[in-house]
């Protein structure tokens, strides 16, 4: 059996096969799970590896960085990433291997690349960024529109810091005048605690999302910082999808994180921010100012046309009352020569008629008097051919008895005297015999005959 | 018109802004011009109002 030795004899057993087995320097990649700069101005890191799938540790080494490499190495490193040399950062070391006998194994870094660093940073963010892209949510806070009254701001923001009073004095100080109404709603800013105290701001102000406009995230002070808080998938699902429109002034002067790239509008600093909102505002103004303006415009123009008209028609009123006269004057004379000639119409008719009527009635008294006259003279001739003067002209003799004319002998006795008129006088005779003759006219013609004179 | 409560700066430009299109289209005859008119100025006093005026009501409500 082997002598036995000291623990402190085999620890320096050890230390020296490492030093003498692996003399060289290694580039290592590994993560931070642990940063602390100590008093004495070294800086104590652990350095992990995790399983890609399952998280779990596979390894793990303790690390120092002495402080006169640290003092070289910090600012250079935060200088590069924009980015502080703090846990859950991915990176690229130079480091040689170390056994203490009392401290046990560790790592002595001597130089960082900061390159690979924000390779890692930058993948990490593209990964996040095509998870919510993949999820439909990547710009739905983008397609959000800014109210046209950005005015209520909820603002999230570490209390005390310079940003948030930097973004209220630019806020108010606006020289228009306009009205805002910021109110803070304290989060931690920066390290591990930024995911869920911003997330639980962003769950207060949701509660309430009717009462405000906008919501903005700053942060204020110093370029370097832990920002790793602000490059988290929870962080950005929750902000892409939150129903107000986010504004961010993180202040990060490299890269976006991915707060920003998923915000509705990203400006550097939280001033800006409240540039930003002061700009809308006055966009807001001037749009109302042209609104203004425009109804000024058209008011005063359609006042010139309707002057122009009122003065039109009355320039046209004179002519149209004039014409209107005119007009009712020609009605007037048509119906007066209609009602003349219609009147004359009817004279002309009416001594028309009286004429004709006229004729009429003298031909009707002429007709009348011919018929008469021819009446008269039918009558004058046949008084004339009933004159007894001329049937005793013809030979006719007409007997009288006592101045009566004898037409029967019955009547005259014999012995009486009658008288006997004849064409050249008369004659007495005595009645011898009388005798009514069959035939009376025979008889009268013998008895009467003027051969029978006596 | 619409109730004060119920106005929204949106709501109050975009009747101001059918007022002036009305205006700006002959759309409307002197009669109601002058109603419209009216309404318009209470529209851009209110406007201006929140733009400019600080509601102390509001700056209650929030810090609430």
């Amino acid at each position: 059996m082997q002598k036995p030795i000291t623990l402190g004899e085999l620890n320096t057993l050890v230390r020296d096969t490492l030093a003498c087995a692996m003399p060289d320097e290694y580039w290592v990649q590994a993560e931070l799970s642990e940063v602390r700069t100590a008093a004495n101005g070294h800086c104590y890191v652990e350095f992990v590896q995790k399983n890609p799938h399952t998280n779990a540790l596979v390894a793990k080494a303790r690390g120092n960085i002495w402080r006169n490499v640290w003092q070289l190495l910090e600012p250079a490193f935060e200088r590069e990433t924009g980015q502080r040399f703090v846990a859950g950062l991915k990176v690229l070391v130079l480091v040689s291997v170390q056994f203490h006998e009392l401290y046990g194994y560790s790592l002595t870094v001597l130089d960082i690349d900061p390159t690979y660093t924000m390779g890692d940073l930058a993948r990490r963010r593209k990964e996040i960024l095509q998870q919510l892209d993949d999820e439909g949510v990547l710009t739905l806070n983008k397609e959000l529109e800014l109210p046209a009254l950005v005015q209520r701001i909820a603002v999230i923001s570490s209390a005390g810091a310079a940003g948030y009073g930097d973004f209220c004095n630019q806020l108010q100080a606006n020289r228009e005048g306009f009205a805002f109404y910021p109110h803070l709603f304290p989060a931690v800013m920066q390290g591990e605690q930024v995911e869920p105290s911003i997330i639980a701001a962003l769950d207060a102000i949701a509660a309430q999302r009717d009462c405000w406009d906008v919501v903005v995230i700053i942060r204020g002070g110093g370029a370097t910082s832990d920002l790793t808080g602000f490059d988290t998938y929870p962080l950005a699902a929750n902000c892409a999808q939150f129903p107000l429109p986010i504004i961010t002034g993180i202040g990060h002067e490299r890269d976006d994180t991915v707060l920003d790239l998923v915000a509705h509008t990203r400006v550097k600093t939280p001033t800006a921010a409240a540039e930003f909102i002061i700009g809308l505002a006055q966009e807001t103004a001037e749009a109302l100012g042209d609104l203004s303006a425009r109804l000024s415009q058209a008011l005063a123009a359609r006042m010139t046309v309707e002057t122009r008209r009122l003065e039109e028609l009355a320039g046209k009123l004179p002519t149209l009352f004039s014409f209107a006269r005119l007009r009712e004057e020609q009605k007037i004379a048509a119906a007066f020569l209609r009602l003349t000639s219609g009147v004359e119409r009817i004279t002309q008719r009416g001594q028309q008629r009286l004429y004709t009527f006229q004729q009429q009635f003298t031909l009707h008294i002429r007709t009348c008097l011919l018929r008469e006259e021819h009446r008269l003279q039918l009558l004058a001739q046949r008084a004339h051919s009933a004159d007894p003067e001329r049937l005793l002209a013809r030979g006719y003799s007409i007997t009288l008895h006592h101045g009566h004319v004898v037409k029967d002998p019955s009547n005259l006795a014999v012995g009486d005297e009658v008288e006997t008129r004849v064409e050249k006088g008369k004659i007495r005779s005595i009645v011898k015999n009388t005798s009514p003759n069959s035939s009376q006219k025979g008889e009268c013609l013998a008895g009467c005959s003027p051969s029978e004179k006596s | 018109m619409t109730k004060k409560e119920e106005l929204t700066y949106e709501k109050a430009m975009a009747q101001l802004e059918e007022i002036v299109q009305m205006v700006e289209n002959n759309q409307l005859d002197i009669d109601q011009i002058g109603e419209k008119l009216k309404e318009a100025k209470t529209l851009i006093e209110y406007c201006k109002d929140r733009l400019y005026k600080t509601d102390e009501e509001v700056k209650k409500i929030l810090k609430s």
